[in-house]
């Protein structure tokens, strides 16, 4: 009797212990990265940019969708991909030219972020002339002619069988707007296929959304700029290897060595990742937020190299370091000299004005702050919020219009919310 | 997602050869000529317990007396899951107040207070219990909660937020001998109303739906001289717990939320 209470006992304590799911969304789809567009020519691509109503597949996606194309640059090449931002569970899909097909034929996967929801998506761009579908051929596109994308999209890998079917509505909003991307792209919790603070997430950033990014800066035992969000390594950022405790407490070179992070990418320094915005993307803000404590000197060197790199490449990029806390801001204070050092401030008000912060960013925790965030814009400041990725506030904070960026894990909810403000 | 199973299913099979591994040594060494001692009290033992009797209790599903009333405070220990806090674990506890009162012979109403001073839980209920065997109850009911928390701190928040929660029951319970109550609960968490302010900025949810189910398993005992305790675990695995509001969790997945329970029962 009494082994049977043990065993009732200890099935109750595994059932219990066992209800941490682990949770997977792996990407159904292998892009093929062809350099080029194929026939998605800049007119092309250019016109298809838009707020498109979906007729099929609304019940999967919502009614209405953004449409919007970026780019990776590689060397000469130029990879282009089509993003489509849902709006709804932060959906999104990622998708590239078919190179192979005779029209305009787009390959590729949705996902939504909340959940782990994905699947296939194949999608034929084509324009309805008299209300009748055909090959969409920018030269014969006449005023009254409509954009459609006709296509299937399936759950998971499954062949795609379910209709879909969107409809060009308006043109993209075109008010300046800073969407920024959470820790390089988002969170390693979001079963994102890449690791947050990597180089891959970097180069993915804007297939999610993204025109800037955040990234987190601490510094190796040998004093070496890194990108890592947590204190210490820990199983939710790296690959299991038996090392624990401060990142600070390793050199680079045995991070370098010994370290992968969950996906199998090596944390990448700062100048790296740098180096990818630069050279790779088509990203026009990088936020460097201050997760060490000790001299900003080798970070504000860094920062001023990328930041002339950029300007060489002609590159509209700015590197602006973050202060999130009083002792940011007394290393800030303590460098020698000051000129072209970028900050942000997300203090208060009154501690943004007395650095000559150009940028001020409050938590949206604090709401709109409507007054404080039109005197600081009055004075000339640009006002960014943090880390907001609720989507109902994000959608009341971009039609608010007052703030000139949001930071967010949900750069494509953020995206979606923003391109498809009515102006 | 299958090697979970797997894992879990090897677990379930190494502990039952243990178990019975266990038992087989002890049979050898058992002196099988000699009668096998009772181990129950019998009726006429000092610490004998009636079946039907009243013992203290909060989660054990017998209905107070028409009229009389029970109480116990105590705290509620709620970990963090990591997704949300991430390598923070948080296990900030609540105080926890329940009281309960007998309607009919069968019928009890419940109210329950939990407490972390910046964020607070409300709840009421009624239960309708039966005795199935000589020591088994069982328990049907629903509690309707409402939390609201409020967070003002420098730079970092100025919110509220403040929902509505029902928590459809059953509860069974089985009675020692020795006076010990096991019970073990199962809820449905759903969800019926959620405000959250920011600033002046306010949205709202009002979707009805099953946000998550949690199991309690209680134990309630005598503790020193006539006091009796609760002591517990709750495993409720859910979409939202309102302790933690404030991290705006937006993941659509349930996520696991241990909680310790400790109460004195008045």
């Amino acid at each position: 009797m009494k082994s049977v209470i043990y065993f009732l006992l200890g099935v109750l304590l595994i059932l219990t212990g066992s209800c941490r799911k682990n949770y997977e969304a792996p990407v159904p789809y292998a892009f093929n990265n062809t350099p080029g567009a194929g026939h998605f020519v800049p007119s092309v691509r250019q016109s298809m940019e838009g707020v498109y109503a979906v007729s099929d597949g609304a019940g999967q996606f919502g009614g209405q969708v953004v449409l919007k194309w970026t780019y990776l640059l590689n060397g000469a090449d130029t990879n282009h991909y089509l993003s489509i931002f849902t709006g709804t569970d932060a959906g999104y899909f990622n998708l590239e030219g078919n190179p192979k097909a005779d029209s305009l034929v787009l390959n590729g996967y949705w996902r939504k972020l909340v959940n782990t929801s994905t699947g296939l998506v194949q999608l034929t761009v084509k324009s309805k002339h008299n209300g009748r579908l055909q090959v969409y051929d920018t030269n014969k596109l006449e005023t009254a002619d409509t954009l459609v994308l006709e296509g299937l999209y399936s759950n998971d890998k499954a062949s795609p069988t379910q209709k879909l079917t969107l409809t060009y509505r308006r043109p993209l909003n075109s008010r300046p707007f800073s969407i920024m991307a959470h820790r390089s792209g988002g969170r390693t919790s979001d079963l994102l296929p890449v690791s947050e603070n990597s180089v891959e997430m970097i180069k993915l950033a804007s297939r999610l959304g993204a025109t800037g990014i955040e990234i987190d800066v601490r510094y190796t035992k040998d004093g070496v700029p890194i990108l890592y969000h947590d204190n210490a390594l820990n199983l939710r950022l790296i690959q299991k290897n038996g090392l624990t405790g401060p990142i600070e407490n390793y050199t680079y070179e045995q991070l370098n060595t010994l370290v992968r992070l969950v996906n199998g990418e090596k944390i990448p320094t700062l100048e790296e990742a740098l180096e990818t915005v630069v050279t790779n993307t088509s990203l026009s803000l990088v936020w460097l937020d201050t997760k060490y404590i000790g001299p900003m000197d080798k970070v504000q060197a860094i920062q001023q190299k990328y930041r002339q790199k950029a300007i060489l490449n002609r590159r509209n990029l700015r590197i602006i370091i973050g202060l999130p806390t009083t002792e940011a801001v007394d290393q800030y204070k303590a460098l020698a000299n000051k000129d072209n050092t970028p900050i942000l401030c997300e203090l208060d008000t009154a501690i943004t004005r007395s650095l000559g912060a150009r940028i001020w960013a409050p938590r949206w925790t604090l709401g709109p702050q409507t007054q404080e965030v039109l005197a600081m814009k009055a004075e000339g400041t640009t006002v960014f919020v943090w880390t907001l990725d609720e989507p109902k506030f994000i959608q009341e904070f971009v039609s608010q219009n007052n703030f000139d960026g949001i930071l967010s894990n949900y750069s494509s909810v953020v995206a979606y919310y923003h391109y498809s403000e009515q102006q | 997602m299958y090697s979970q199973y797997i894992r879990l299913y090897t677990w379930v099979v190494c502990l039952l050869l243990i178990s019975l591994s266990a038992d087989a040594q002890r049979q050898r060494t058992r002196y099988s000529h000699l009668p096998r001692p009772k181990r129950v009290f019998a009726p006429e033992h000092p610490r004998y317990v009636q079946p039907d009797a009243r013992q203290p209790a909060i989660y054990f599903p017998q209905a107070p007396l028409p009229g009389k009333t029970r109480k116990s405070i105590g705290l509620v220990f709620t970990t963090t899951p990591p997704e949300l806090t991430e390598e923070i674990r948080v296990s900030v506890p609540a105080i926890d107040f329940n009281i309960q009162r007998g309607l009919t012979k069968r019928l009890y109403a419940i109210g329950r207070i939990q407490t972390q001073i910046v964020q607070s839980n409300v709840g009421a209920g009624l239960r309708w219990s039966s005795q199935l065997t000589d020591r088994l109850f069982i328990a049907p009911g629903i509690d309707i909660t409402g939390w609201f928390g409020a967070l003002a701190i420098k730079d970092v928040f100025n919110s509220q937020a403040y929902g509505v929660q029902a928590f459809p029951s059953v509860s069974v319970g089985y009675r020692f001998t020795r006076d010990v109550q096991l019970t073990v609960k199962s809820e449905a968490i759903m969800d019926l109303y959620y405000r959250s302010q920011v600033g002046n900025l306010a949205v709202t949810y009002d979707r009805r739906r099953v946000n998550g189910v949690a199991f309690t398993f209680m134990l309630e005992q005598p503790f020193y001289k006539q006091q009796h305790v609760s002591v517990g675990f709750r495993a409720a695995y859910s979409n939202f717990n309102w302790q933690l509001w404030s991290l705006y969790d937006t993941f659509d997945r349930n996520l696991f939320y241990p909680q310790f329970i400790f109460g004195f029962i008045l």
